[in-house]
């Protein structure tokens, strides 16, 4: 009797789930389906042609390289052309809004500028496993799915696909004790921040029977949220959002949990650290908007309070130890750990305004960053050497202003940006945020935000003296600048000298999308 | 789970039964060690160097392909048992499944992981 009430039931509804499911839900994931499906290709490819005897073992990795880029092409042309803007997919564990797509678009792009400057680096360096590549494809199509995600289920999985190809990403190059170090803190601080999450996660569902963001949404507001209090689940509930919190912050290396960075980030190699130091942002920031303004605004108390703790500490920290760097990676590191603390400054605001001005900031960050990694990825002679080595050290540029006039100047502009000078991209963002800030009654954030980023200033400047004043202890000169870098230093040269004379559309698109997050 | 009663009897039998052969022979054997008999046997010869040697990497290997693998199995056996319910559509998704896990094979056969020449 009862097997047949099943059979009934299940024969009733599988002809509708079925049609539903690939009719739709596919559709709207074709930008990820591709992604995933060309990376695996990909794979098999490299796999069967440079294993193969009669081709004689080709190095495959520069047309690895070039097919991903185009793959990213592809998709990022999918996204644009995606036939439904707002979906839920998959059985609610997937959304598509306007958020995500810009997210995604975001996504897409850095990581098209990663692979795209360090191809030139790639061929010098002589890195001969195509397979980083592919690594690098499949954490982006993760951190796809990441931004769409809907559920803690969904976020979960993504994270951890994402970070386990970025643990292995960072101990890319065996031969090399700073790598494999990286690669050993990065794989055990990461995993240790996904316990964290993961056991917030489970609170929460616990307490909630619930893992889906908008059922918390409804849980946590209103009426329910009465029985909750009486039955004493709410603060355990409270206590999981906080170590979902904890999780975030280590992923996206806020200041108490930051101490993995500067190491991973010096010791992967500069491509992935380009990779480390760009792309996850903006996917971890947009999922964790997404939780905490939709699941747990009526948390907003709590978690603003920590979040404005741990940005103030991170603004301080990263002005304040990156004075001491002599090191450009470790340098990038920890100004990349002020950068978070002032993007976790609009987070804290919980306004719209907050959130349209951590999202300009993102995109002019990244912006930043792909324009400094484009330089730091370029070749460099030195004279008492033969090898190519990068520039490693901050003096590594000195009298680059004789030697390559413009690429000296485009650092200068670049660098001045991240200081926050005014006709620059960086200081829109800066002043944007702060306006923020300010605007949402944080006027302790928004002074301390300032100082520190006036004091931040004086090691972004020290590398503008370096390279025009101080005299060389070796002689370095940049070889040829590869063009692909070349390119990139230019398109995003132009974005930054030129985002203050029409800012309008990225103002429009950003409002939109925080508007969406917000309704 | 009452089943599971009687394996844990069973088990419960069966370590004290084997506690019982080890203990017999600890109690009535004679002992009478010399530092000829204690020391490591090879083939006769004094050991000729230091014990810790290079760990050949391919155990490392054929370990993980095995978690990967019996992990795969875990999710084939809930498939198996319920597939006159899930139809077509389970049928296929576990497809998709074992499509990614055959590239993941092929790749590691191509590299060689599975040559132990």
């Amino acid at each position: 009797m009862l097997l047949n009430l099943r059979d009934d039931s299940l024969i009733a509804l599988s002809p509708s789930y079925k049609t539903f499911l690939f009719d739709n839900d596919f559709q709207s994931l074709f930008p990820e389906i591709f992604l995933s499906t060309a990376a695996i290709l990909l794979l098999v490819y490299g796999v069967v042609f440079s294993t193969s005897k009669q081709k004689n073992y080709p190095l495959l990795l520069t047309n690895i390289c070039w097919l991903s880029l185009l793959a990213l092409v592809f998709t990022f042309l999918l996204l644009v052309n995606s036939p439904v803007e707002n979906a839920l997919l998959c059985y609610n564990t997937l959304i598509i809004d306007n958020f995500t797509s810009f997210i995604k678009g975001l996504i897409l792009f850095s990581s098209f500028f990663c692979i795209f400057i360090s191809l030139d680096y790639i061929k010098q360096e002589s890195i001969n496993a195509f397979e980083c590549i592919l690594l690098l494809l499949f954490s982006t199509s993760s951190m796809l799915f990441l931004v769409s995600s809907a559920d803690f289920i969904s976020l979960y999985l993504a994270i951890e696909l994402q970070s386990l190809c970025f643990y292995v990403l960072a101990a890319l190059k065996r031969n090399s004790e700073f790598s494999t170090e990286a690669g050993l803190k990065y794989f055990l601080l990461g995993a240790f921040s996904s316990g964290l999450l993961l056991f917030g996660c489970s609170l929460i569902y616990g307490f909630t029977g619930v893992t889906n963001f908008s059922e918390l949404a409804r849980i946590f507001t209103g009426g329910t949220q009465e029985i909750l209090t009486t039955t004493t689940s709410l603060p355990a509930c409270e206590l999981g959002m906080v170590f979902l919190l904890v999780g975030f912050l280590f992923k996206i290396t806020a200041v108490p949990f930051h101490m993995w960075s500067p190491d991973v980030y010096e010791g992967a190699p500069t491509p992935v650290t380009a990779f480390f130091l760009i792309v996850p942002k903006a996917a971890l920031f947009g999922v964790f908007l997404r939780i905490f303004l939709e699941s747990f605004y009526d948390f907003v108390l709590p978690w603003q309070k920590i979040l404005l703790v741990s940005s103030i500490c991170s603004m301080i920290l990263g002005s304040v130890a990156a004075l001491s760097q002599t090191r450009i990676k470790r340098l990038l590191a920890y100004s990349s750990i002020g950068h978070v603390g002032y993007l976790l400054a609009g987070f804290a605001c919980g306004t719209i305004e907050g959130i349209q001005a951590l999202l300009i900031y993102l995109f002019v960050y990244i912006f930043m960053n792909i324009n400094m990694f484009a330089f730091i990825l370029c070749g460099m002679r030195r004279e008492t050497m033969q090898t190519v080595p990068r520039i490693k050290y901050i003096t590594d540029l000195a009298y680059l202003a004789k030697t390559q006039p413009v690429l000296a100047l485009t650092f200068t502009i670049t660098m001045f940006s991240m200081a926050g000078i005014p006709p620059l991209a960086g200081f829109y963002s800066k002043a944007y945020l702060f306006f923020a800030a300010m605007s949402s009654n944080l006027y302790v954030l928004a002074v301390i935000g300032v100082l520190c980023s006036v004091c931040s200033c004086f090691y972004y400047i020290r590398l503008v003296k370096i390279m025009y004043f101080e005299g060389p202890k070796n002689w370095c000169s940049f070889s040829r600048i590869p063009v692909e870098n070349a390119l990139t230093l230019a398109i995003t040269l132009f974005f930054i000298v030129f985002f203050m004379f029409y800012p309008t559309p990225l103002h429009l698109i950003t409002h939109k999308i925080a508007l969406t997050l917000c309704m | 789970m009452i089943e599971f009663v009687g394996i844990f009897v069973y088990f419960l039998i069966a370590s004290a039964l084997s506690l019982i052969l080890v203990g017999v022979s600890f109690v009535f054997a004679t002992k009478k060690s010399d530092p000829e008999k204690i020391s490591a046997y090879e083939c006769g010869f004094d050991p000729f160097d230091d014990a810790r040697s290079r760990f050949d990497i391919q155990f490392y290997l054929v370990a993980i392909l095995f978690i990967i693998f019996d992990l795969e199995v875990t999710f084939l056996f809930p498939w198996a048992l319920t597939l006159n319910q899930v139809g077509f559509f389970g049928f296929w998704s576990m497809m998709v499944f074992l499509i990614i896990l055959t590239i993941g094979f092929i790749y590691e056969w191509r590299k060689g992981a599975l040559d132990w020449s």
